[in-house]
């Protein structure tokens, strides 16, 4: 019961988030300018194509009734069709989501392990020169722009030696319905750097959090009875450290991923990455309403189910959290 | 996405430093040379050749669809699918057309096929961006005679109609109904007579085409192409920098250098367009137009001392030098000298500030006034920082000018909403008359004229010397009759004229040649290969 009214609450709470991030979305991209002015050749249009441009993309409403329109298609599952491209705004989101999922997936991937390995490795012991080279290697990681990583990494990973392509996807091949490069020799190569960018900094912030955590965890009283117990360093870490400190990272992995599916923009801009954060970008720009609101919506969703999964694995990982909800 | 230009210069700087460090050249070349591989800057928005009139999708789809007609790189008519054109009365054309050539599918390309083509434009599409339907709004009937030939009747004199086929792409006929451009997006494969097949396309990635066997004409030199979209630049540079694509067009001016230091090489044509400041000439009070004690004032721009004055103490010089690092050719009238239609009285002037300055006293404004200049930032080469320029240059003569940049879909809605006095703008179109046409001639909603005179300048002598011109057929007569109606309309200065920029193209060794065309295309057909040289 108590578990049904968590959900519940959860989400209406999510519902109206999608309802507020809507209305700032359609607002926003509203008074940026007037999307006509995209659609048709400025250079050659007449004010009649312009008049009539207007009224075919149904401009000429006043904005709560074009508000409205928005929602009453989205209910009915329609976020309408791009401007700029004529074809249906939500297809053409998710035809650009595997890119952008593969991406934030490999980064991660990387991230997760090695940055979780790196911390624990140097807070075990704080103040050797190990702990002290993540330390200063995760701050310059944290601070150094993302653009500039990348054009960095293009630099000396494609310009310099020639290993890595300097963007773009690669070969794909198709998998469950969607094209994917990671399955590919030449898919996977331009996936290295863009990925690896996006990985660096979150190595760094989750080294960071796994660090501190291992300093606090060892000096709590239930490790120094493991140790006097005669348990290995190494099986008190791994068994009983990472347990422990997994919470915040877990988290943090959560939301990082988010921010990976959702604002890769910088990133996937340079490597001239197809992905959703680019389309999103070249879509506010081109003040494609439809598509705007479609990548927003999405990525709305995103975070939200990404924060439920993080306080499951809460429950799964932690057992004063699953105690705390039974009772 | 546009980055900072704090971005691109580190990028052009990071780049030419390495290949001052003479590290090694155009490497990473794809090592089973296969297709021709292209990096551009055009997005094709679309499959439906009759969707939207831009650069965008009429360069890409020009490997699948052709036309009628062509412009060749001096703007002149050239036979496409029609063979031969001629005038049988004012009203009345007849076009034959090519024989023996079949749509990808191996149909018969016929006189049905173009009927159903302006059938199409003109009846069905409701596209909002509509921009074909201007070509075909003119005709009142197409009768097919026998299958390779074609009367076009039209209402009233269309001595250009030939030019206007120009730009129209041509379908085939369906077995039954009208292609939307929602089927032409998703469920048909486009058909051509083009020199290429569509093999696939991904919007905003790329565009796969393999060569047509069975084309009509020279047989392109590539066995397949890829267009790989790359919006940013810099990407662009860096992709033709380690040779993993071949061409890469709109290159900026300021990574040429770089670039040929690395092995590339570059290919320019001065562009058939126009990068002009444009007054507002028809309000009588202006915002951000204020005297120099920062009174409101009456517009300035009215008088045409005052639009000679800003032109004279205007350094065009440095615009094409420094901004545009040479890759530009100072303006005087609406395209390069030598096109068709062009005046060659009209000459570039150097700056004159003592006569600038005579003229502002002699309007009344001998300390000079304050203006905001508005314009797009990242639209055309060289525009933001052309905004500074002229603030500099004007700043001699006692104007002191605000620049104000602004994203260009900002920028329109605000130029549309009467929020400038002054602005720079650009614009392009076929042929010399078209831009007269939409850019200096009086605003007329019934005749579709001055449809970019934001500045809502109107001359009567001028308009009746264009619709003079423009009812003679194209030729030699004609192009004399509009390069004197551009004399008479710019000795009133309606417009700056500043800079037609150039179209920069860097090709990698594989590439022999490539052949420029100034209204900007990029195409597979343009290049050969490095063997055929």
């Amino acid at each position: 019961m108590a578990l049904v009214t968590v959900a519940l609450g959860r989400l209406s709470q999510a519902f109206l988030l999608l309802l507020a991030m809507s209305l700032i979305g359609f607002i926003g991209i509203h008074s940026v300018g007037n999307p006509v002015f995209n659609v048709v050749n400025i250079e050659t249009a007449t004010p009649e194509d312009i008049r009539l441009a207007t009224i075919a993309l149904g401009l000429d409403q006043p904005i709560w009734r074009q508000y409205l329109v928005f929602i009453g298609n989205v209910v009915a599952g329609n976020f309408g069709t791009s401007y700029i491209y004529h074809q249906p705004a939500f297809t053409l989101m998710i035809s650009k989501l595997p890119a952008t999922l593969e991406l934030a997936c490999v980064a991660m991937l990387v991230a997760a392990p090695l940055g979780t390995a790196l911390g624990l490795i140097a807070g075990r012991r704080p103040g050797t020169l190990f702990d002290r080279a993540v330390l200063k290697a995760s701050v310059s990681a944290l601070s150094i722009p993302s653009f500039w990583l990348a054009m960095m990494l293009i630099l000396v990973g494609a310009i310099l030696t020639g290993w890595f392509p300097s963007g773009g996807r690669g070969a794909t091949a198709a998998f469950a319905g969607q094209e994917w490069s990671l399955i590919t020799r030449s898919g996977a190569w331009h996936l290295a750097l863009p990925a690896l960018t996006l990985a660096i900094p979150n190595i760094a912030l989750i080294a960071r959090l796994s660090r501190s955590g291992t300093i606090e965890v060892e000096n709590l009283d239930f490790t120094r009875f493991c140790r006097a117990k005669g348990l290995s360093p190494r099986r008190i870490l791994l068994r009983h450290t990472l347990p422990n400190i997994s919470m915040p990272i877990v988290t943090i992995i959560g939301l990082q991923f988010g921010a990976m599916l959702a604002f890769a923009v910088v990133v996937e801009s340079i490597f001239s990455w197809p992905g959703v954060g680019k389309l999103l970008i070249d879509s506010i720009q081109l003040l494609d309403r439809p598509v705007v609101m479609a990548t927003l919506t999405f990525i709305a969703v995103a975070f939200v189910v990404l924060n439920a999964l993080v306080d499951l694995f809460h429950a799964v990982l932690d057992p004063r959290v699953r105690l705390s909800s039974q009772r | 996405m546009k980055l900072g230009p704090s971005f691109r210069l580190l990028l052009s700087t990071l780049m030419i430093s390495i290949g001052l460090s003479g590290a090694s050249s155009m490497q990473a070349q794809a090592q089973e040379p296969k297709g021709l591989r292209i990096a551009t800057s055009y997005k094709l928005m679309t499959l439906d050749p009759h969707y939207a009139n831009l650069n965008e999708n009429t360069s890409l789809l020009s490997h699948i669809y052709e036309r009628l007609v062509y412009q060749d790189e001096r703007l002149e008519l050239k036979p496409g699918l029609a063979v031969s054109w001629r005038a049988l009365s004012d009203t009345q054309w007849e076009f034959k057309l090519r024989d023996n050539v079949r749509f990808h599918d191996g149909s018969p390309f016929t006189a049905n096929d173009v009927i159903y083509t302006i059938e199409r434009i003109r009846d069905v599409l409701k596209t909002p961006s509509g921009g074909f339907k201007s070509y075909v709004s003119g005709i009142k009937s197409v009768t097919a005679p026998d299958p390779l030939t074609i009367v076009v009747e039209t209402n009233g004199k269309v001595p250009t109609l030939p030019l206007s086929f120009s730009s129209l792409f041509v379908m085939r006929r369906p077995s039954q109904g009208f292609q939307t451009t929602e089927q032409l997006n998703a469920d048909v494969p486009p058909l051509g007579t083009g020199p290429y097949r569509f093999e696939s396309w991904s919007s905003g990635e790329n565009l796969k085409l393999s060569r047509n066997d069975h084309y009509w004409g020279p047989k392109p030199a590539w066995a397949d192409v890829t267009f790989r979209v790359i919006e940013n630049p810099s990407a662009r540079v860096a992709a033709l920098s380690t040779g993993e694509v071949d061409v890469a067009d709109a290159i900026p001016a300021r990574d040429v250098a770089g670039l040929k230091q690395r092995g590339a090489r570059i290919a320019s044509i001065g562009a058939a367009r126009i990068n002009f400041v444009q007054f507002d000439v028809a309000r009588d009070t202006l915002p951000g137009v204020t005297a120099t004690s920062g009174e409101a004032i009456a517009n300035p721009f009215k008088n045409p001392l005052v639009r000679r004055a800003l032109s004279h103490g205007l350094d065009r010089g440095i615009l094409v030098d420094k901004i545009l690092a040479g890759y530009g050719t100072a303006a005087s009238q609406v395209f390069p000298a030598g096109l068709p239609g062009t005046s060659e009285n009209l000459q570039p002037r150097e700056p004159d500030y003592e006569e600038a300055k005579a003229l502002l006293a002699k309007a009344g404004f001998p300390d000079g006034f304050n203006l905001t200049l508005a314009g797009p930032a990242g639209r055309y080469p060289g525009d933001a920082e052309s905004l500074q320029a002229i603030a500099q240059s004007w700043a001699r003569i006692g104007v002191i000018a605000q620049p104000a940049a602004a994203p260009f879909s900002v920028f329109n809605t605000k130029r549309a909403a009467g929020e400038y006095a002054v602005w720079y703008g650009g614009t392009s179109g076929e042929a010399v008359d078209i831009i007269l046409h939409t850019l200096l001639a009086s605003p007329d909603l019934a005749r579709g004229t001055g449809a970019l005179n934001f500045g809502k300048y109107r001359n009567e002598a001028f308009d009746k010397k264009l619709a003079e011109a423009e009812g003679i057929a194209v030729g030699s007569e004609r192009n004399a009759g509009l390069a004197e109606a551009t004399e008479l309309v710019m000795a009133d200065q309606p417009i700056i004229p500043l800079y037609h920029f150039h179209h920069i193209v860097g090709f990698g060794p594989r590439v022999g040649s490539y052949v420029m065309h100034p209204r900007g295309w990029t195409t597979a057909m343009q290049t050969l290969t490095a063997t055929e040289n």
